[in-house]
């Protein structure tokens, strides 16, 4: 699905240069579901960044479905999100003006969809993130485990190979938190790719694979249902 | 896609009510004002547009080189337009008119028990031929206008004159008398003329009527008179210019003038008159082209500064819009996507703005025309050009107000952007902010200061010295030709304690009227090339006026021309130094036909407006062209003097209509497009300087929002709530500074060109551009301290507990 070789980036800001990723070598394949762990400021979001095509990496390269796609421009990148990928943030990032309906329907305006299978299928997945009671809702109207369901029926609805998620439960509690890593479980026995990156070794569990980060290097790997098996 | 964006537009306009507020009413100020220049200017070019053959239909003008300077009149002689017909066939159809100062018409009743009904009508009465109507497409009705005015002695009413004239009655066959000279029998009732026209009309009368009103002039070359005007059709595919010089080859055989002197003919376009007061028009409304560019100016400008507020709280309220926008790129969004979202945004509140605007420019429109003396309507429904000139708006106010910013946020990286990272200094495009408030302030003092100065000239015009007392002094037309049956009750006029004093003459000492004659002085021998306007009053003007004398006496009374007093231009321009040395000198005038001797010399009062200079004058004698009795009275018991006045006028002249006017008022005249123009100015720079404060409190209030943690830190660390000001202040203070620099020597250029038009005008005084940074300075800082001081004053603790 995606792999990266010798990925750089570095920031460059007020004369003074930050170097977040130093040669990372990841490779993710179709239907996985892999935890990025690593302490606070190792890179773990720069690196999810450049996976969800928000972010150009300084060099190295970048395969994205079988294409080197690091040198390609930001309208090309913006297609490939908007078809590919979906993405769940710790602030959730539901817009405060749209409805809980209008939130999930966003990508597929985005997306030109029709009317009718819009429609459908936003409902659809609001059904199965428990949430369509609330359809009419905005954002501040609801709890925070609501708003990351919903930020996750956003991520989802447009049928995402790949699903980017950066602290999802970060702030959550525990219980709500549980709901979340459920939901994007089942998502992952549904076949989503998904690329989590995560403080918490209870939500880690929930991975495949966890790859530990530390300077913006990968210092490990382990792959845990080998283990289980 | 768009439902999602006017939902969300909706949406975020409401949460932020005080920013839309601020954008929308700012916004429908300036668009409210540019529909009203719209509307005027509109008005303005449509003079005469109105006819088939407007765009080749002329005006018969001469201009004149004399040695007291270049003349201009659209007067024309009898014979011009026999001529043109013998002549110049080219020149077809051609007409000509004579248009009435005034008149006294008596509606004469068929019973000799009812009394005869008199009115009295000031401007407007059009002598006209039939020919009128085969080049000028005025409204007639069902009215066969040419038909109607075929026979001498008939009269065509237009339906308010009817309705005054003939209250419920049918007009039509019935007779009016038109100063009790001639009798004109109504042949029909038109409609009112066109608002638009500079041939405005309250009555049509045949023209050869016109003569028994008209006794001054004769069928000569040389009698001219600025209301007895030809108009002609120029016949399309011929030259202009080679008829021109034809009719002046022709004129230049009749025509006496002084040597020395100069004359030509040329033809004005009927749609160039309105736009030039040199030769003037009948409607006496004119407007220069520039005077119109300056409103469009306006106009635009003060859509520029309402726009610029809309910029400048739409960047600055962007960072708010930051986490909208970096999710809607990671769900895919394009940029031209989300430049769309934002400019469909910028249109929502420029269509909110526009119609609202729309709504304040009818509830304004009234004072507007009050203002102006215009009756200009509108209906935007049935006005496709409005529509489109609102369209226009709609789509240009967009676009300049939406489009910076819409790129500004439509830019941002979504990774910065979700996590309101996105640098506030690039984001606010600050020094392009700086930029555009300093235009703001730039139009704003460039408004103010030729506020002042127009106000400055307006006064001038009031205060000025004119050389003679206009206070307390009524002007009250008498028949013509008939001065000396009042003047034969002169005891009388002067028996009530109220009347100061009293003086026929021909006009009062500043009026439109001027009768100019050539002059031999003293020994004959020097052939003076320059004429003199004669001022003709009887012995008791001087007094009247208060004009003083520098040598000699004033003459003694008579009803002929016998004794001579002149002013000291006319000393000056035959280079007389001492005033003594002209008493008793001989002088000769009317071409000859007066003699008499100089005996006094009088200080130099203004003859007309004080756009020209004062010219040499002769004044004498001459009862038979005292067409005003000019009476001091006082002031306060005013009424009574008037009551008086008119009840011995009318033992003088039963039959006629008195009425009066006071002189400052009639000067006050002199200045009314000037007066309207320093009205418009002052309306409009207040507008402008109320958008521009809305901007400025809109900018400041969210600088303050944004930096109300670092003034609790400061406030926390012992910061004086002045200190805290300061800090807000400082920047304005510069921007006005430097805009302060910019528009003094464009307005200067500017003003000093518009005073230009007046011989005598106020010095624009340094004063004016510090007073009017000065006000500028004041009125930034008080709308940046009522926010900054409610930052300085709030709560410190607050202030950091919000984040
Ligand atoms: N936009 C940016 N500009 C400059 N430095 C950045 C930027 N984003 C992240 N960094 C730096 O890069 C490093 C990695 O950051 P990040 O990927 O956010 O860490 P994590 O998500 O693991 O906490 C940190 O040192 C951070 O300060
Ligand atoms: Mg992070």
């Amino acid at each position: 699905m995606l792999k990266t070789v010798n990925l750089q980036k570095k920031y460059t800001t007020d004369e003074v240069e930050t170097t977040a990723l130093v040669n990372v070598n990841l490779q993710v394949r179709q239907g996985e579901f892999v935890a990025i762990m690593g302490p606070s400021g190792c890179g773990k979001s720069t690196l999810l960044n450049i996976i969800g095509l928000l972010d150009n990496p300084t060099s190295g390269e970048f395969y994205f479905l079988d294409k080197e796609i690091s040198k390609f421009s930001e309208r090309q990148r913006a297609n490939l999100r908007k078809e590919h990928l979906g993405f769940v943030f710790q602030s959730f990032n539901l817009i405060d003006e749209l409805t809980v309906y209008e939130n999930v329907e966003l990508p597929l305006i985005y997306l030109k969809v029709g009317n009718a299978e819009r429609k459908q299928r936003v409902e659809q997945v609001l059904e199965q993130m428990q949430i369509a009671h609330r359809r009419n809702h905005f954002p501040q109207q609801l709890s925070g485990g609501q708003q990351q369901r919903v930020a996750i029926a956003r991520a989802v609805v447009s049928k995402p190979k790949l699903l980017l998620a950066d602290e999802p439960t970060g702030n959550l509690d525990s219980a709500h938190g549980q709901e979340v890593m459920q939901l994007l479980s089942s998502l992952n026995e549904q076949g989503t790719t998904i690329v989590m990156v995560t403080h918490s070794p209870t939500d880690a569990d929930y991975a495949h694979r966890i790859v530990n980060l530390f300077d913006g290097q990968i210092i490990s790997e382990n792959v845990k249902e080998l283990a289980i098996l | 896609m768009f439902k999602n964006y006017f939902l969300v537009a909706v949406r975020t306009l409401r949460r932020n009510l005080g920013y839309t507020m601020l954008n929308v009413i700012g916004l429908a100020l300036g668009i409210t004002c540019s529909l009203l220049l719209y509307l005027v200017i509109r008005h303005e070019l449509s003079y005469d547009t109105f006819h088939s053959k407007a765009d080749r239909i002329y005006r018969i003008n001469v201009d004149k080189l004399t040695a007291n300077g270049p003349e201009t009149n659209a007067g024309t002689p009898f014979p011009m337009l026999a001529t043109i017909k013998a002549s110049l066939p080219e020149l077809s159809p051609a007409t000509h008119l004579y248009n009435t100062e005034g008149g006294t018409f008596t509606v004469l009743s068929n019973n000799d028990k009812v009394p005869a009904k008199k009115f009295r009508e000031e401007k407007n009465v059009l002598f006209v031929e039939p020919a009128f109507f085969d080049l000028f497409d005025f409204p007639t009705g069902s009215v066969n206008a040419r038909q109607a005015l075929k026979d001498v002695n008939t009269v065509l009413l237009t339906q308010s004159i009817a309705d005054r004239y003939f209250p419920g009655e049918n007009p039509v066959g019935k007779v009016l008398r038109m100063d009790n000279v001639v009798n004109l029998k109504v042949t029909g009732v038109i409609p009112d003329a066109p608002e638009n026209t500079d041939l405005p009309y309250l009555m049509l009368i045949d023209y050869e009527s016109s003569k028994k009103i008209n006794t001054f002039m004769n069928d000569s070359w040389n009698s001219t008179n600025s209301n007895q005007q030809v108009y002609f059709a120029m016949s399309p595919g011929s030259s202009l210019k080679q008829a021109e010089d034809r009719l002046n080859q022709i004129t230049s055989k009749y025509r006496r003038i002084s040597p020395g002197e100069k004359e030509r003919y040329i033809f004005q376009p009927l749609l160039q008159m309105h736009f030039d007061d040199e030769y003037g028009t009948l409607s006496s409304r004119t407007i220069s082209k520039t005077t119109l560019w300056a409103l469009g100016l306006i106009g635009m400008f003060l859509v520029l500064v309402a726009s610029i507020n809309f910029v400048n709280l739409a960047t600055a309220q962007a960072l708010r819009r930051s986490k909208e926008v970096g999710m809607r790129k990671v769900l895919g969004a394009s940029k031209p996507q989300l430049m769309t979202q934002f400019l469909c945004e910028t249109g929502l509140i420029t269509l909110v703005a526009l119609l609202l605007s729309v709504v304040f420019a009818e509830l304004l429109l009234p004072f507007l025309n009050q203002l102006l003396e215009l009756q200009i309507s509108f209906s935007i429904l049935h006005d496709p050009q409005m529509l489109l000139f609102l369209l226009a708006v709609l789509v240009a106010v967009t676009f300049f107000a939406g489009f910076y910013p819409a790129l500004v946020i439509s830019g941002f990286q979504p990774i910065s952007a979700l996590k309101s990272k996105v640098a506030t200094a690039r984001v606010a495009g600050l020094s392009l902010r700086r930029t555009l408030v300093v235009v703001q302030f730039t139009i704003c003092q460039v408004l103010i200061i030729c506020t002042i100065i127009v106000h400055n000239q307006m006064e001038y015009f009031r205060s000025a010295s004119l050389g003679f007392d206009k206070e307390a002094i009524v002007n009250i037309p008498v028949p013509a030709g008939k001065a000396g049956d009042l003047m034969a009750l002169r005891p009388q006029l002067e028996s009530h304690s109220a009347v100061k004093a009293t003086s026929f003459a021909i006009a009062p000492p500043s009026a439109n009227i001027d009768m100019n004659s050539s002059f031999q002085y003293d020994d004959f021998s020097v052939d003076r090339n320059f004429s003199v306007n004669l001022k003709l009053a009887d012995e008791n003007y001087l007094k009247t006026f208060s004009i003083p004398l520098l040598a000699g006496r004033m003459y003694e009374k008579s009803d002929t021309m016998q004794e001579f007093v002149v002013n000291e231009t006319f000393l000056q321009k035959v280079g007389v130094k001492d005033p003594q040395e002209a008493i008793g000198k001989k002088l000769l005038v009317n071409g000859g036909q007066n003699e008499g001797k100089i005996v006094g010399v009088v200080k130099d009062y203004h003859l007309s407006s004080l756009r020209n200079e004062i010219p040499p004058v002769v004044m004498s004698t001459m009862t038979q062209v005292y067409f005003y009795l000019n009476a001091k009275i006082e002031q306060k018991n005013a009424k009574a003097a008037l009551a008086h006045l008119q009840n011995v006028w009318l033992t003088a002249y039963p039959d006629d209509v008195f009425h009066y006017e006071f002189f400052d008022d009639s000067i006050a005249r002199f200045y009314e497009e000037e007066q309207r123009q320093a009205h418009l100015f002052k309306v409009f720079s207040f507008i402008a300087i109320v958008i521009g404060c809305l901007g400025l409190y809109g900018l400041v209030s969210f600088m303050v929002a944004q930096r109300t943690k670092e003034v609790g830190v400061r406030k926390v660390l012992g910061a004086s709530s002045a200190s805290i000001v300061g800090l807000f202040s400082a920047d304005f203070v510069k921007l006005v500074l430097i805009a302060f620099v910019i528009a003094g020597p464009i307005s200067y250029y500017f003003m000093d060109k518009w005073l230009q038009d007046f011989s005598y005008r106020i010095n624009i005084g340094y004063w004016v551009f510090l007073a009017a940074g000065a006000l500028t300075l004041l009125i930034a800082l008080t709308t940046v301290s009522v926010q900054a001081l409610r930052a300085a004053f709030s709560n410190p603790v607050r202030a950091l507990k919000t984040e």
